[in-house]
């Protein structure tokens, strides 16, 4: 659809909405004017209020329609195989952190070869 | 970065290690350092996170081999806690990095005989199965464990890790699946689920690794890992004899990675080295292609 045409149909939105209003005043003189009680507004009142509301917020919609996308990995982006695979309920010690990170590392003595035997 | 811990202020300290305990890193080493210049003498003024700070230092101590600033630590949190299991499960964990097991596993015994329900400390028991290099028995311990706590998403991960040291890749994806099913969205674990497929190798193995490699670079443009994994994949199956229309889908799918590829490590590099170096990353990346395209031929 062209962007004239989209125009078009939200400016008649528009106006069936102030319509609609306008109606609505109308309705409630006329009550006053005829002395009845106000119960509700006539139903075709209510639907061209309705209808034209929808197709205020679908020509709104449609008119400005670059949108962004939300992202579902947005937040993930930043975070790294190494966090992710980084578990800490099963972290183990027995590593070479204690030999590369402690000052006061003592290492073990060379197993001879003749305890082997 | 690295060197000026020194110079870091108190709450400087204090963030930095509250965005590692939140980010999951490990940086052990990082963590000790900055205890030892920043924090040691300023515990009190933690405030509120003191005691998980301490925690945090616990563990890096361990990691680190500082046994002696491990203990100072778990003897602060002891005198706060007396009774906690959560700090037994710390002792617990003393005694593994002195290779202590048995006592460790009589400490862990005793918390859950306490508390049935406690799944770190059966988790911990797991782990000393690990570092004593009993890899089969700390599978069936773990699958036993995740036969009670079916919906604990880290005990997957490390059984999949497990099943990898045995070698064992079919079981090793089915606990990665388990994990995608917690995660859907994370491209992280589709790329290793691509991985894995891709290192079992076999035609259908290596079409299922491009689907999840595919998947992967949909959900995040920017994984250089999964794009170079559906680069590999496509190329394999331009070499195999896959019907034609697969083989020319996977060739235009090969050159469409290969551009993405050459796009963001262009992106990657600095402003001024850009022109220079632009010929360089051509040249690379076509040493690599001829190196990978090697490959090929010789696993035909």
């Amino acid at each position: 659809m062209s962007k004239a045409f989209q125009k078009l149909v939200l400016g008649c939105g528009l106006l069936s909405l102030a319509h609609a209003a306008y109606s609505a005043a109308q309705h409630r003189t006329y009550l006053r004017i005829t002395e009845q009680e106000f119960t509700t507004l006539p139903l075709d009142i209510i639907l061209q209020a309705v209808i034209s509301l929808a197709i205020i917020i679908y020509s709104i919609l449609s008119l400005k329609s670059d949108w962004k996308l939300i992202h579902a990995t947005d937040l993930q982006e930043k975070s790294s195989w190494e966090t992710l695979s980084n578990i800490q309920s099963f972290y183990t010690f027995n590593h070479r952190g204690k030999a590369i990170f402690n000052p006061h590392y003592l290492q073990p003595a060379p197993v001879s070869m003749d305890s082997l035997h | 970065m690295a060197d000026n811990y020194e110079e870091m202020s108190c709450s400087e300290a204090k963030e930095l290690l509250r965005k590692w305990r939140d980010d999951n890193e490990r940086r052990s080493d990082e963590v000790v350092q900055i205890f030892d210049y920043c924090l040691a003498d300023k515990v009190k003024k933690l405030g509120s996170e003191r005691l998980i700070v301490l925690e945090q230092v616990f563990v890096a101590a361990l990691d680190c081999g500082r046994i002696k600033l491990a203990e100072d630590c778990v003897r602060v949190l002891i005198s706060e806690f007396p009774e906690s299991l959560r700090i037994m499960k710390l002792k617990a964990m003393l005694l593994e990095a002195l290779e202590r097991y048995d006592d460790a596993l009589d400490v862990l015994e005793s918390i859950i005989n306490k508390d049935e329900t406690n799944a770190a400390a059966r988790k911990r028991k797991i782990a000393i199965l690990k570092a004593k290099g009993q890899i089969s028995d700390a599978i069936r311990e773990l699958c036993d464990y995740l036969r009670k706590f079916m919906s604990d998403q880290e005990a997957w991960h490390e059984l999949c890790n497990l099943y990898m040291m045995e070698g064992d890749y079919s079981k090793a994806a089915f606990c990665m699946e388990e994990v995608l099913l917690h995660n859907p969205f994370s491209h992280l674990i589709h790329q290793r689920m691509g991985d894995i497929r891709y290192t079992m190798g076999g035609q259908d193995n290596i079409e299922i690794a491009k689907s999840y490699y595919a998947q992967a670079v949909k959900l995040n443009a920017n994984n250089l890992r999964a794009l170079y994994g559906l680069y590999l994949c496509c190329g394999h199956i331009v070499n195999s004899k896959a019907p034609v229309n697969k083989r020319k889908e996977a060739q235009k799918l090969s050159t469409w990675a290969l551009k993405k590829i050459s796009e963001i490590t262009n992106d990657k590099l600095p402003r001024s080295t850009k022109s220079s170096k632009n010929s360089n990353q051509s040249n690379d990346i076509a040493a690599l292609e001829a190196a990978f395209g090697n490959l090929d031929a010789k696993l035909n």
